[in-house]
């Protein structure tokens, strides 16, 4: 599933984060350097907007910096770590702060599919999100890549709430049956 | 209480940020006492992280790296996050899991006080003890709250953006006794929420100054405030 270079930025980005516990503030040059434009990438479909994007990436080096500690090499990688990071600080941007404005009309409507058809195709993600209803794939398309809540969910799929948490979950579940 | 793997879904909703804010941050703290559900929302972060690599790559400038710098510089080193309470929380947990199918009643007993001082705990730390509205003198605006707590934390919020020159900074002082003088807690950038670092002063107190200046981008130089002051106010015990 992973390729050999993936692999062995995966090594140096846990490898890195456990330099930064020590207080090793190079270390988190070399996670900068590695992953901040990939991580402005992510925050951006999310927020659609490069200042809060950056801010995004910004406050996610602040808790890499100071919870670089709350992360185990034996228990999960670090490069997921690092993205849940930046992607909950967007959420939080998104959603909390209040000082998002959805309807700018320059932005195109986010596009479910789009974000499939550039997985690798020999991505197990990819093969199982083909196998799933459309509308089921593209909600927790929609809910992952672009940030949508439930209730955007429904308004975008239009349909009632509870049929956008259903079809998430209903999606989620076959996901997991799937990649085992 | 068990996991049934095959069709929860909760640890997946976390992950994707579907759930509502209360049991997103219970899922959060449930990470550090359940390694089940830690395995899970694991798994679900690798299977999604494919996605994270379709993102454009968009410049991330010297700028930007400038600003994480110096915000890492002026952040306190973090204490280790066990405290007492979780470290009590974990060997509850670990204990109410092991024996739980023999003595539920003993368990769910020890489950809900746990639970309910930690609830109590929660709500004491979110309940500022001294609160302060920092006002401009001349408009009487005002521009940020500093909210203390119980537990010495000490935040800034603003309340209004305050228009900071490229080559500028706001650094915030607190003076809690006229013979040692204001002493620097905290240099930001711009106007922005930020936890003050009064770590190695007395504990924060009733009528105890805030306030914010304009200063060099690398903070005064002097240790104390030389540029004009934006805003100001006294704590007050929070009611």
């Amino acid at each position: 599933m992973t390729k050999a270079p993936d692999q062995a930025l995966e090594a140096q980005i846990s490898a890195a984060i456990v330099r930064c516990a020590g207080g090793d503030r190079s270390a988190l040059r070399v996670i900068y350097d590695l992953e901040a434009s990939r991580m402005t990438g992510v925050a951006m479909r999310i927020l659609r907007r490069k200042d809060l994007a950056e801010e995004a990436v910004h406050d996610a080096f602040m808790r890499v910096w100071r919870g670089a500690r709350g992360f185990d090499p034996a228990r999960g990688m670090g490069r997921p770590w690092l993205f849940a990071i930046v992607r909950n600080r967007a959420l939080s941007i998104l959603r909390d702060e209040g000082r998002f404005e959805s309807d700018d009309g320059d932005a195109p409507e986010p596009e479910p599919d789009l974000a499939v058809s550039q997985l690798p195709e020999s991505s197990a993600l990819r093969r199982c999100l083909e196998q799933l209803e459309p509308r089921r794939r593209a909600a927790v398309v929609l809910a992952y890549v672009h940030g949508l809540s439930h209730g955007e969910l429904a308004g975008r799929l239009g349909v009632p709430l509870g049929t956008a948490k259903s079809w998430t979950r209903r999606g989620l579940i076959s996901l997991q049956e799937c990649m085992g | 209480m068990t996991q049934n793997s095959g069709k929860n879904t909760l640890a997946a909703e976390f992950v994707l940020g579907l759930l509502d804010a209360k049991a997103q941050a219970d899922a959060e703290r449930r990470i550090a006492t359940d390694a089940v559900f830690a395995r899970e929302v694991e798994q679900w972060r690798t299977r999604f992280a494919e996605f994270d690599q379709t993102a454009d790559q968009m410049a991330a400038d010297e700028g930007l790296w400038q600003r994480i710098e110096f915000s890492t510089q002026q952040a306190p080193r973090p204490e280790k996050s066990e405290g007492v309470w979780t470290t009590l929380w974990n060997s509850l947990t670990a204990w109410r899991t092991a024996t739980a199918f023999a003595a539920v009643t003993a368990v769910t007993l020890g489950f809900v006080s746990v639970a309910s001082m930690q609830f109590a705990r929660d709500v004491a730390a979110r309940k500022p003890v001294y609160v302060a509205i920092l006002v401009n003198d001349n408009t009487k605006d005002a521009g940020a709250v500093v909210n203390a707590f119980a537990d010495g934390r000490v935040e800034m919020i603003p309340l209004t953006d305050i228009n900071v020159p490229d080559d500028k900074a706001l650094e915030i002082w607190t003076l809690w006794d006229r013979s040692v003088g204001p002493r620097s807690v905290g240099l930001i950038d711009k106007s922005r929420s930020i936890r003050l670092n009064l770590d190695a002063l007395p504990k924060t107190g009733e009528n105890q100054l805030f306030e914010i200046t304009l200063e060099p981008k690398t903070g005064s130089p002097i240790g104390r405030p030389t540029g004009p002051i934006l805003f100001k106010g006294t704590t007050s015990r929070a009611l």
